[in-house]
Formats: C-alpha cells, sequence, structure tokens
C-alpha cells in the first residue's frame, strides 16, 4: 500500500514540519497536493495545508497552535495524511515511517512537545508515532508548572 | 584438572557472572572438572546455565527454610540470625560485596576455603579474593580475578588488597594498565593479564556501508553518552544522513531525551533500549562509539570489532588503548574531549574505505579475544601453576618465586 514516507520531523519554533517522500504512489501533473490532519474522535474536522511536491518529496509544516483550538476537549488526537487535492477522488495516503528497519518507533523515535497557551488553557502539542508507526500529534493540556494533567 | 569458580552469587545476570560462567562452561567442555561454588543462593535456578558437564552448588542458601526441630535447633536458629545481623570480619566496608557478606556468610565462605586440599581455586571479586589469600591454604591453588579496575576501589579495600594479593598464587586482571597498578600497589603480587573472551568470532561482518554509528551501555554517567550526544550533534552537521543508536537502560535515561531535545537531534540520535539481537544490531552499523568516563574491559566494543566495526573511542581508563592502536583499528580521542570525539566521528563518516580497513584490523585484533584463545591463556596459567612455574610471562623480577604465606 502506498504512504508518505517520513525522513524527518522537526516540532521546533511554533510549528511542526514533516519533510519526506511518496512511496508506491507516483504525483500526477495536475495534483494539488495537501497535508490533512484529522482529529481522531470528536466531530472528525480536518485541518489543510498546501504540500506541493519536489517529484515525490514532500517538506510541509502548520502552527501547532491550530491544534489546540478551544472548542476541542483534550486530550486530543490528529492523524496525517497526505492526499492530492481537495476535488481528488484518489486515495489519501497515510503519512508515517515504514521503510527502516526500527521496531517500535512509539518509543525509539521520541520528539518533544511545544507547549500553547490561548484562552486560559495551556497545550502541550506533540508529534509521535502509532504503535504501527504511523504519524499522528497528541494535544494535552498541562498545568502552569508544565506537569500533564491527566486526562 | 579440578577448578573451582567461587562466585558471590551465580544465580544473577551481571557481566561478572555471565563472564566467569563462560570461562566455567568452556573449561567444562575442555574436559576440566568444573565446579560453580555460589557464596549466596537467593533464586531457584539460575538465569545463565552452568555447563551439565560441570556442577554448581552453594555455601550459604538464603532462600529461607525452617530451623530444626527442637530447642537445639531453635538455638542454632538464633545464633545464625545473631550473625547474620553482624557485619564481617574480614571484608572491607567499601567492597561492595560488603553487603551480601554478613558474619553468617563469611564464616560459612571461611569454613569452606579451609577445607580446600587440591586443584585450582578462582576467586571472582577483591572479597572472596582476600578470603582466599588468608584462609584457602591448605593446599589448594588460588587464583583471584579482579574485574574493576583499581581506581575504583577505596583506601580500605587497596590496604587489603596491598597487604592480602601477594598471598595468591595468582591475580588476573583484564588489562595491561591494571597489572602495573596492581603490581605497584601490591609489589610481589603475580599479575597476569587475561582479557575476557567475546561469545563467539563467528559473527556477521558489517559492510561499513549503513549510516549508522552505535553505541550501548547501562545509561550512567559513568558511559558518558551525555558528552556523545553533542558530540554526534557537531558530526551530523556535516554529515545529516548520519544516525546514533545507543542501546541500553538505565536512570540517565531522562535526562539523555532532554539533553537529544535541547540540541535537536530527535531525528539522529535514538534510545533503543534494551534487545536480545545486539549481534544484529552491530552488524547493520558502520561504527561503533565507545565515550566512557571509565571502564573496565570494554565487552561491547570488542563484540563490535568481531563484526568488524571500527571504533571511535574515549581513551579512559581500562581498556580501550590495550584493545586498540590509534589509526589502526579505531581512532582513540583523549577521554572527555567532546569535540574531539566529533572530528573522530567526522573523519570516519567522511570516508568508507577508511571504516571498511579500520574495521578489518578490528577483526584481525579480536582474534585474539576469541573463546578458544581465552581458554588456552587460562589453561597455560593453570598448568604452569599446577607444575610450580608461577605465573606464565610476568616479567617482573622475583615474580617467578613464591609469595610469603
Amino acid at each position: 500500500m502506498a504512504h508518505a514516507e517520513l525522513d524527518r520531523v522537526w516540532p521546533r519554533d511554533g510549528r511542526v514540519r514533516l519533510v519526506g517522500r511518496l512511496h508506491g504512489r507516483a504525483p500526477a501533473a495536475g495534483e494539488a497536493w495537501e497535508l490533512l490532519l484529522t482529529l481522531r474522535d470528536g466531530d472528525g474536522r480536518r485541518l489543510r495545508y498546501p504540500a506541493p511536491l519536489d517529484g515525490p518529496a514532500f517538506d510541509v509544516s502548520l502552527p501547532v497552535g491550530d491544534l489546540a483550538p478551544r472548542d476541542v476537549a483534550l486530550p486530543a488526537y490528529w492523524d496525517a495524511h497526505l492526499a492530492p487535492g481537495p476535488a481528488a477522488t484518489a486515495p489519501r495516503l497515510r503519512v508515517g515511517r515504514l521503510l527502516d528497519d526500527i521496531r517500535g518507533k512509539k518509543h525509539v523515535m521520541v520528539y518533544p512537545g511545544q507547549t500553547v497557551a490561548a484562552d486560559g488553557r495551556t497545550a502541550r502539542v506533540r508529534p509521535y508515532y502509532t504503535v504501527r508507526d504511523n504519524l499522528a500529534v497528541e494535544v494535552r493540556e498541562v498545568r502552569e508548572d508544565g506537569e500533564g494533567v491527566a486526562p | 584438572m579440578r577448578i573451582r569458580y567461587l562466585l558471590l552469587h551465580a544465580y544473577g545476570m551481571g557481566g561478572t557472572i555471565r563472564t566467569v560462567l563462560t570461562q566455567a562452561n568452556t573449561m567444562a567442555a575442555a574436559g576440566h572438572d568444573v565446579e560453580v561454588v555460589s557464596v549466596v543462593r537467593r533464586a531457584g535456578e539460575p538465569p545463565l546455565a552452568v555447563d551439565p558437564r560441570g556442577r554448581l552448588s552453594d555455601i550459604a542458601d538464603l532462600r529461607g527454610h525452617a530451623a530444626a526441630p527442637g530447642p537445639a535447633g531453635r538455638l542454632r536458629a538464633w545464633r545464625e540470625r545473631r550473625r547474620a545481623a553482624r557485619p564481617p570480619r574480614y571484608v572491607p566496608g567499601s567492597e561492595p560485596g560488603h553487603k551480601a557478606i554478613n558474619r553468617a556468610v563469611e564464616r560459612a565462605v571461611i569454613g569452606y576455603l579451609r577445607g580446600l586440599r587440591d586443584g585450582i581455586l578462582v576467586t571472582t571479586r577483591p572479597a572472596l579474593n582476600i578470603l582466599a589469600a588468608e584462609f584457602a591454604t591448605g593446599g589448594v591453588l588460588r587464583v583471584g580475578q579482579e574485574h574493576m579496575n583499581l581506581g575504583t576501589h577505596r583506601p580500605d579495600l587497596r590496604a587489603a588488597i596491598a597487604r592480602w594479593y601477594p598471598h595468591l598464587d595468582a591475580v588476573a586482571v583484564l588489562t595491561g594498565r591494571d597489572r602495573d597498578d596492581y603490581l605497584r600497589l601490591a609489589p610481589g603480587t603475580r599479575v597476569v593479564r587475561i582479557p575476557n573472551a567475546v561469545h563467539s568470532l563467528d559473527q556477521k561482518p558489517s559492510t561499513c556501508a549503513n549510516k549508522i554509528a552505535v553505541a550501548a551501555g547501562r545509561l550512567r554517567p559513568q558511559k558518558g553518552f551525555d558528552l556523545l550526544i553533542p558530540a554526534f550533534g557537531q558530526a551530523v552537521e556535516a554529515y545529516p544522513d548520519w544516525q546514533l543508536r545507543i542501546f541500553g537502560t538505565g536512570n540517565k535515561q531522562p535526562r539523555l531525551r532532554r539533553l537529544i531535545e535541547e540540541h535537536h537531534l530527535y531525528n539522529h540520535v535514538f534510545l533503543m533500549g534494551r534487545t536480545d539481537e545486539m549481534d544484529e544490531e552491530l552488524a547493520k552499523a558502520s561504527m561503533y562509539v565507545l565515550s566512557s568516563r571509565y571502564e573496565g574491559l570494554p565487552m561491547v566494543m570488542i563484540e563490535a570489532m568481531a563484526h568488524g566495526l571500527p571504533v571511535v573511542s574515549f581513551d579512559c581508563p581500562t581498556g580501550p588503548s590495550d584493545v586498540i592502536t590509534d589509526g589502526k583499528e579505531g581512532l582513540l580521542v583523549p577521554p572527555g574531549d567532546v569535540d574531539g570525539l566529533a572530528a573522530a566521528m567526522r573523519r570516519l563518516m567522511g570516508d568508507e574505505a577508511l571504516r571498511a580497513e579500520m574495521g578489518d584490523a578490528a577483526l584481525a585484533t579480536v582474534q585474539a579475544y576469541g573463546p578458544e584463545a581465552i581458554r588456552e591463556r587460562w589453561t597455560e596459567l593453570f598448568e604452569a601453576l599446577e607444575r610450580g612455574n608461577g605465573v606464565p610471562g610476568a616479567s617482573e623480577p622475583g615474580s617467578l618465586v613464591r609469595g610469603p604465606r
């Protein structure tokens, strides 16, 4: 199955930047690729960002503040996909890291979180690998001292 | 030959236990009469097996058992409990085994040592070496092993070593530096250097083509991963395709994770945790990095060399410079020199041919650390002692003369 293979994830400077390339799917002329972040539960809402390709390579980022809107209950989890455009009927591609030899990335390739303060609450936004080595972003409320709040 | 290996606790998983059981099993497989004796026993079965051609026994079974019936049995149990609550008389307080060896255990060990009349007795830590020197005087040949470098021993233990090691028939250390250090502290000691063996020389060789550096060890300050992480950060600025995989667990894991985050190295440095497949992981890498502040003899480094991996290492006490010649099997860097460690890694990252060449040299050097080669050295020592020839290869004047008894 085709997917979007991650090479680097950069959670810094208030953004989450994803760098990698399509795998098992050649981009076609006229496609306007987008990064999609889909809320796993709740209203299933979707955030969309333009992700122009360079050949099969993508390099796209988004501001972490977008992932902690006031009307989303925390903790929240967003799943990442690349899709060949808003009107496309072609299936979207899961973003993940499946092609190397490291098993159990959830506990090995661990990324730092970034805090977002808005509307009287502080959230910590952290990309992570799921048990299937796909990329998701976790948003958790944190107390003033920076410790996580249990859900 | 009859050989007894005396371990503080044979029912554990530590490095010394593993090394000693490997030695004992190799000697048993070679047809010698081998017995592994555990001073204390706290578990039913040992996690690391003793070869069926050898035997395992223990001196003090601490698994807890009922007292013999009657007033005599209760009196004996009361005396044992009282002795168990008291510290040992002969084992120095700073010996890490001091906690495990209470007065009752110490008495049992002394009784055991006094009863030995023949063969070879190998003791495997300072406390047991000291007790053997003083009490195993009935005719058995005493070989004391030191698995730690002398620098890690405190003054009270050093004093006991200076007093008692010259009485042993031989003291075996892991490195040349240790050999010099123990001789200086305890002149007249018959010191012989026998390193530990790798578990196999028949390993899958690395291609030295993957852009993977590997390090391994407990996540503790001793291993210097807090120095390695910033050094690797410098090196990947020039070679961003490389990654570093650190295998091991330990209480500094959260601290190291923070360091990785501070240096934005989460795409390049991975804390891999524990693995049961270290051989496979080494075969995938293209260099081994040792950043320790000190070592005894760094066995994972030598295991890595058995896969044909070149080594970048701090020249820390003790071990790396015993095994590696700078520029031959790898690169030695002054201890603690982070920039130097980065420069050495960069040099290997940028030169695949150099990695392969040094990897070949590592594979040639490591042949001296194979199980058969090391068994041969132990056999040579034991046979020389049985013939009354003293320690083979000892060059110090007087080293072939028996010490005071």
